[in-house]
């Protein structure tokens, strides 16, 4: 068996073993599949998969700004599998990102519900347009194939240039953006990989990655295809890596200097570990090796070399993407089986696409061709069958369906049957709103709440009349119950009525027919409604109206409940068009709620985890 | 015993059924493209399409056809495919097991057809065997497979007739409930890869044989020549 038809078999075996596991992420959802959580979302899929996925695919802006911008026309032979290298990473990275997203289907909605004030709206469209650019770029070489196409490959190439530029373009665009997605979290990311300028790093670091996995994927085509190795070509590459990789660590370095964070390099700690690591194996050995022109000139080395870049790079995607994050939210995450094996199936269904398509098309200056296809070479028998397959491409396909066909049914077994579900929402109980003319309202004691001035809403709706307006349940032996009271839980729905209760002796201690209907089937249908004994429960006037006996989530009810009044007001009452809007509500922490003890994200005046103006000074005024 | 019976009833289940029914597409699909490039490659595009295709239903319901020369055998085979085909895919318990598992079900044999069905499966596929051995002609061409598979397959009707009929062996229940799965399942994972898969493959075998070798009109010269052999008689 040749190198490539056993590095065939085996990526077939990967993706049919993840295509079993990717139906069922689809149908049994994340929490079922994944060790993700509220507190690490985003875990191997967007860290690998996406961050380092679209860094990895770099190589294809990177190599046509040198030959088509920069007019190096050496390069030329290697533009090609470097556009479709990219092609193929965007492409893995969209697929990935299905598999990572709750709700895949609706991943058209950013082309419609624009937030322009968001990152991820930026890197969404950017990588589309540019899966695009790089579709129109890459197509011409299919399309060479027949004679047909003759006009739109003509058409196509026409646009090269223009093509060209948009690529580069919108890499920059959102390679960069990539980065700015963390500048949202300064509390979450630790100080060695947060930083302001992160966007800028990003790019940076994408273009030496996109450099070496041109190289690495040279070599290793090269080996497995027996061709020669462009060692000239890759040299050049190298030497052009050892500057950008240079510019990077001294602009990363620089940074954390003058953030005043490099006492934490040498710490000791956990992070600082794999912050030298990353940085000695994927930037600075690499800089020495390829600053060294026999060393650069060397297969051996070049393997080594963009090695270490690559897994440095991928390292840092990962770091920044969640990994460093784990000391500061506590959560220890470490991808389950099941989103490994999606990870290296999409990357291998790439591998196989582009042998496919390098096989195939004129991709390469000379096409490899299978040695068996060549009409002297002599019939090979199968071990088992003792029969000829037939040629290569039916043997092929034969051989390779049957390494798909056996690694799926063994991740049908595998995969747990009924018992897989979800390990579900952690149910958050919810507290008593504290103080007196003003109330601090945080369900959970997260201390991101709401000061509501409850004795200014008294007097400004009319006094002893307008306790209905939001109280709008007296639960037995209360007047105004406490939201807590009914909404249990801050983010779950919960059951506001009690059946087990009523119907247990030490409890209510009430017969079935005391309430069910009797001779009917006993459910809500055919009970009597609450007020028939508790006649008090819903006071005259209310707002809101119960039809079921469950409370939303306390989350919920508070927002419905003062929002949808706040709307009201927003367009009855004159000067007061902002009453609607979310910092009117959610503006800071009172200082008085703010405790030395208090956890670190807690005792900081966010509102969702950002700042909000002003805020400074009032942080300043309690410590 | 409960362990394996768990084993057999979860992953195993998974995982031979995923073989029989992946694999079962696998060579549909490896067939059509083979025809398909078969079809290409054809010299003399003008093909019987209406032909081949009166042929495969004529021997998918194989009444005329199948009478020729043992018409006993023929009729055996016929009666031994019906309850083959009926009992596991209508048989009450199995739709519940879909419905439990899957949540689809679909209408049911009454019991004591499935009854009789099973037995005349049995019996069928036994004499299907003797038939196979006993006449030289016929134990000529079979091949090692050809006289195992009737055996084979009759082991899980007659392991589900006794679970079926707890009368008959109350102690062995799950003795013989195991031996059911498991051999249903190795016939499930053999299926694809042996003269079985002719479940799925039998209506393409007319059209892979009408595409085959379809030479250009009067190769016959050329190859002739070619071979050196011209003017020498076949």
């Amino acid at each position: 068996m040749n190198r490539v038809q056993a590095a065939k078999s085996i990526l077939w075996v990967v993706v049919g073993f993840a295509a079993a596991v990717g139906i069922t992420r689809m149908i049994y959802g994340l929490g079922a599949t994944t060790n993700l959580n509220d507190a690490t979302p985003w875990g191997l899929w967007i860290g690998f998969d996406v961050m380092a996925g679209v860094a990895l695919a770099a190589g294809g802006f990177v190599i046509t700004a040198i030959v088509y911008i920069m007019k190096r026309e050496e390069f030329r032979p290697i533009v090609k599998p470097a556009v479709l290298t990219a092609f193929l990473g965007y492409i893995a990275v969209i697929i990935s990102l299905l598999f990572d997203l709750g709700l895949p289907w609706n991943i058209w909605h950013m082309l419609i519900f624009w937030n322009p004030h968001s990152p991820l709206f930026e890197v969404g469209w950017c990588v589309m347009l540019y899966t695009t650019v790089l579709l129109l770029e890459f197509s011409p070489v299919p399309l060479e194939a027949s004679s047909r196409y003759a006009k739109i490959r003509t058409f196509l190439l026409r646009f090269r240039f223009p093509l060209v530029m948009l690529g580069i373009m919108l890499s920059t665009l959102h390679q960069s953006s990539l980065g700015s997605l963390f500048l949202i979290m300064p509390y979450k990311s630790y100080p060695l990989w947060y930083s302001d300028i992160l966007p800028i790093l990003f790019f940076i670091s994408a273009v030496a990655l996109g450099l070496m996995m041109i190289t690495l994927e040279s070599l290793v085509t090269s080996h497995l295809y027996r061709r020669q190795v462009e060692t000239e070509l890759l040299s050049k590459l190298a030497r052009a890596s050892v500057w950008v990789l240079s510019i990077y660590v001294l602009t990363k370095l620089t940074e954390i200097v003058i953030a005043g964070e490099s006492s934490l390099i040498f710490n000791g700690s956990w992070e600082s570990i794999l912050f030298i690591v990353e940085i000695t194996i994927g930037v600075l050995a690499p800089i020495v090796i390829f600053s060294i022109p026999q060393f650069r000139r060397s297969q051996k080395w070049l393997w080594a070399g963009s090695v270490m870049v690559v897994f440095g790079m991928v390292f840092n995607r990962i770091n920044v993407g969640g990994l460093t994050m784990m000391g500061i939210t506590g959560d220890s995450y470490f991808p389950s089986w099941m989103e490994i094996s999606i990870s290296a199936g999409v990357v291998s269904a790439a591998v196989l696409v582009f042998f496919f398509a390098v096989e195939r098309f004129h991709v390469w200056e000379t096409p490899p061709r299978h040695p068996e296809a060549e009409p002297t070479s002599r019939p090979r028998f199968d071990r088992v069958s003792q029969v000829w397959l037939g040629a290569p491409s039916v043997a092929g396909r034969t051989k390779y369906s049957l390494a798909f066909l056996f690694s799926f049914a063994v991740a049908v077994a595998i995969v747990p049957g009924n018992e897989i579900q979800s390990k579900g929402a952690v149910t958050v109980p919810t507290m008593p709103a504290r103080g007196g003319d003003t109330l601090f309202i945080d369900g959970n004691r997260d201390l991101y709440g709401v000061a509501f001035k409850h004795e200014m809403h008294i007097s400004q709706n009319g006094q002893k009349q307008s306790c209905v307006l939001c109280h709008h349940m007296n639960i037995p032996m209360d007047k105004q119950s406490g939201c807590y009271r009914c909404h249990k839980s801050m983010y779950q729905e919960s059951d506001a009525f009690g059946h087990q209760w009523h119907s247990s002796p030490r409890g209510g201690n009430i017969a079935c027919v005391q309430c069910h209907e009797d001779g009917r089937e006993r459910t809500a249908a055919s009970a009597k409604k609450c007020d028939n004994c508790h006649r008090d429960l819903l006071p005259d006037g209310a707002r809101i109206k119960h039809e079921r006996n469950i409370a939303p989530s306390y989350v919920d009810a508070m927002h419905r409940l003062c929002v949808d009044c706040h709307k009201e007001k927003a367009l009855t009452l004159e000067g007061k068009g902002d009453l609607a809007r979310c910092a009117r509500c959610h503006e800071t922490v009172p200082p008085e709620y703010m405790s030395p003890g208090a956890p670190l994200l807690g005792n900081r005046p966010y509102f969702n985890r950002v700042m909000m103006p002003g805020a400074e000074s009032l942080l300043k005024a309690d410590d | 015993m409960q362990t394996l019976l768990e084993l057999a009833q979860g992953p195993l289940f998974r995982l031979t059924f995923a073989i029989m029914a992946l694999g079962l597409l696998r060579i549909l699909i490896l067939d059509i493209w083979g025809a398909v490039e078969a079809y290409r490659k054809a010299g003399d595009k003008n093909i019987p399409w209406g032909q081949a295709f009166r042929k495969s239903l004529a021997w998918l319901f194989p009444v005329g056809k199948a009478f020729g020369s043992r018409p006993v055998y023929s009729l055996f085979s016929i009666l031994f495919h019906i309850g083959l085909i009926l009992v596991p895919l209508f048989l009450f318990a199995h739709v519940e097991l879909w419905k439990s598992g899957i949540g689809l079900g679909w209408v049911t044999l009454p019991k004591d057809w499935a009854d009789y069905l099973t037995l005349s499966t049995i019996i069928f596929g036994l004499a299907l065997f003797i038939g196979r051995v006993a006449f030289r002609a016929s134990s000529f061409l079979s091949r090692k497979q050809d006289i195992i598979w009737p055996l084979a397959l009759i082991v899980p009707f007659i392991t589900g007739y006794i679970c079926a009929n707890t009368g008959i062996a109350p102690a062995g229940y799950q003795f013989f409930m195991l031996i059911h799965i498991l051999s249903a399942e190795l016939i499930f994972a053999l299926l694809p890869f042996t003269k079985i898969a002719h479940c799925v493959l039998m209506p393409l075998s007319q059209f892979v044989a009408t595409l085959a070798w379809r030479f250009p009109p009067d190769t016959d010269e050329p190859v002739a020549i070619s071979l050196n052999k011209k003017g020498v008689p076949v």
